[in-house]
């Protein structure tokens, strides 16, 4: 796991801010193309964390993980 | 009528229609799990452990029976006790009896002792502040749900079959437990601490996966006795002491259980958890994809804004000195014609003076005495004589009048007595 990295949540919060300062308009170049980095950069962590979502089905009985974490905690 | 799947031409025998029946009725959710009330007649407990009974109210009346072990009985409970039971129908396919195979029977009295506690807890955990903590935020994408629910119910197979329409292979673990009887408070609250362990990074990532970051605890519909777990105070507090968020998702519809209290989202079955909390990936993908367009369009828009405002302000800097040559140019004629204004009031002042000036001078000027009659004398050399000293018999002197001069010479002089 990387550290401190936004959540999807935070993410696309801050992405819709982006997008919406942009389409109001009104900024110079520098904060326009900075902004842009920012958003494509978030849109990427987004769809990278779709993909996160996806993975194993464990199905287990209560006896079944207890002694799992147990034995892991060993 | 072909339920078996068979096709049957003859006669059907009746031992194979009353396993059909008897298939049919365990089928149909309406006669699993059901919570029923009645008075309690015929109870018989046998030799063997098993108990049997008749369940009546004025309008009718059903066989039940409780296997051995399967349920704690009250010692209260007598003939002509009012019960509530949970029970399934079955078909006894060798007699053809229909009974009722309970699963938990209370006297009704207990229910009301159970409603008393639960009111308690709630007014304990109001008092608490733990109705109005802050709740969890559910991720808007979770990464590992945990499921604490029966195993192998239908509510779990609802949950999964809803989970892989929006999100094809979400990643989940599920903890079976038991979710109604004696046992399932505790088996709950293990589930759950359980999930606490797994929401842990190092457990976590000793097993290869993300931490759990949602968990959902339910079951699905039954009588207010079997989701009584729910309303436990063991159970509450389970659910107050996760470090994310949890969904309670009991199957009922009016009464509101603890755990739906203290949770971090109420669901109102099993299957609306999963709505609530599991996106659908399209939809996800698809805002995303529209995020995307609107990104690049505002970015494009901008910069060719910010191209705009580069040429405006280039035309502008173009004309700038001009512009400037012309303010100066106005402000030029603008002094100018000041200054003629200023001068021209001058010299009106200046020239009426010199009029006043002249008048005055004129009423004095020589001419003028001259053209009253009178003359002015001057030596040959011009010097003006207002004297007879100094004059010589035969001097040359030269006499002005208005009009013309004579030469003239001194003939005698004389002094007028008393003057200077």
């Amino acid at each position: 796991m990387s550290e401190e990295k936004p959540t999807y949540t935070e993410a696309a919060l801050r992405l819709e801010a982006i997008v919406s300062t942009l389409e109001r308009g009104g900024m110079g170049l520098d904060e326009t193309l900075k902004l842009y980095e920012e958003g494509a950069e978030l849109l990427k962590l987004c769809k990278s964390e779709l993909a996160e979502a996806e993975g194993k089905l464990n199905e287990l009985q209560l006896d079944e993980i207890e002694s799992e974490l147990q034995s892991e905690k060993q | 009528m072909t339920g078996s799947g068979q096709v049957t031409t003859g006669p059907l025998p009746i031992g194979q229609f009353a396993q059909l029946v008897k298939r049919t009725v365990a089928h149909d959710p309406l006669f699993r799990n059901q919570a029923l009330k009645g008075e309690v007649t015929q109870w018989k407990q046998y030799a063997s452990g098993h108990t049997y009974f008749s369940l009546r109210d004025e309008d009718g009346q059903m066989s039940a029976v409780i296997w051995k072990g399967k349920c704690s009985i009250d010692p209260s409970i007598k003939e002509g006790s009012e019960v509530v039971v949970i029970a399934t129908l079955d078909l006894y396919v060798k007699r053809g009896n229909i009974q009722l195979v309970v699963q938990r029977i209370e006297p009704v009295n207990v229910l009301g002792e159970l409603e008393k506690a639960k009111r308690q807890l709630i007014e304990k955990l109001s008092q608490e502040g733990e109705l109005d903590r802050v709740r969890h935020r559910i991720p808007a994408v979770p990464k590992h749900i945990a499921i604490v629910t029966g195993a192998g119910s239908a509510a779990l197979s609802d949950m999964h079959r809803l989970i892989d329409n929006r999100w094809p292979g979400m990643r989940r673990t599920v903890i079976g437990v038991l979710v109604q009887g004696p046992k399932a408070p505790q088996q709950i609250v293990r589930g759950l601490a359980a999930t606490r362990a797994l929401t842990n990074v190092e457990v976590a990532n000793q097993r290869g996966e993300p931490p759990v970051d949602l968990v959902i605890v339910g079951r699905g519909g039954g009588s207010p006795e079997d989701l009584w777990a729910f309303n436990l105070e063991p159970v509450a507090r389970a659910i107050l002491a996760s470090p994310v968020p949890v969904v309670s998702a009991v199957g009922h519809e009016s009464d509101v259980l603890v755990s739906d209290l203290v949770a971090d989202l109420r669901a109102s079955t099993p299957s609306d958890a999963i709505e609530r909390v599991v996106p659908s990936r399209n939809e996800i993908e698809f805002l995303l994809d529209e995020m995307d367009e609107r990104l690049k369009v505002a970015s494009r828009r901008q910069l060719i804004d910010c191209r705009q405002k580069i040429t405006v302000l280039h035309s502008r800097l173009r004309v700038a000195p001009l512009a400037g040559l012309n303010r100066a140019k106005g402000e030029m004629m603008r002094m100018a014609s000041r200054i003629e204004r200023a001068t021209r009031q001058t010299l009106n002042t200046q020239s009426n003076i010199l009029a006043r000036c002249e008048a005055s001078l004129a009423a004095v000027h020589p001419q003028r005495v001259l053209e009253r009659g009178y003359s002015m004398t001057q030596t040959a050399e011009g010097s003006v004589l207002s004297s007879v000293d100094g004059l010589q018999t035969g001097q040359d002197i030269v006499l002005h009048f208005a009009d013309g001069s004579a030469d003239a010479q001194i003939i005698k002089t004389q002094k007028v007595e008393g003057t200077k």
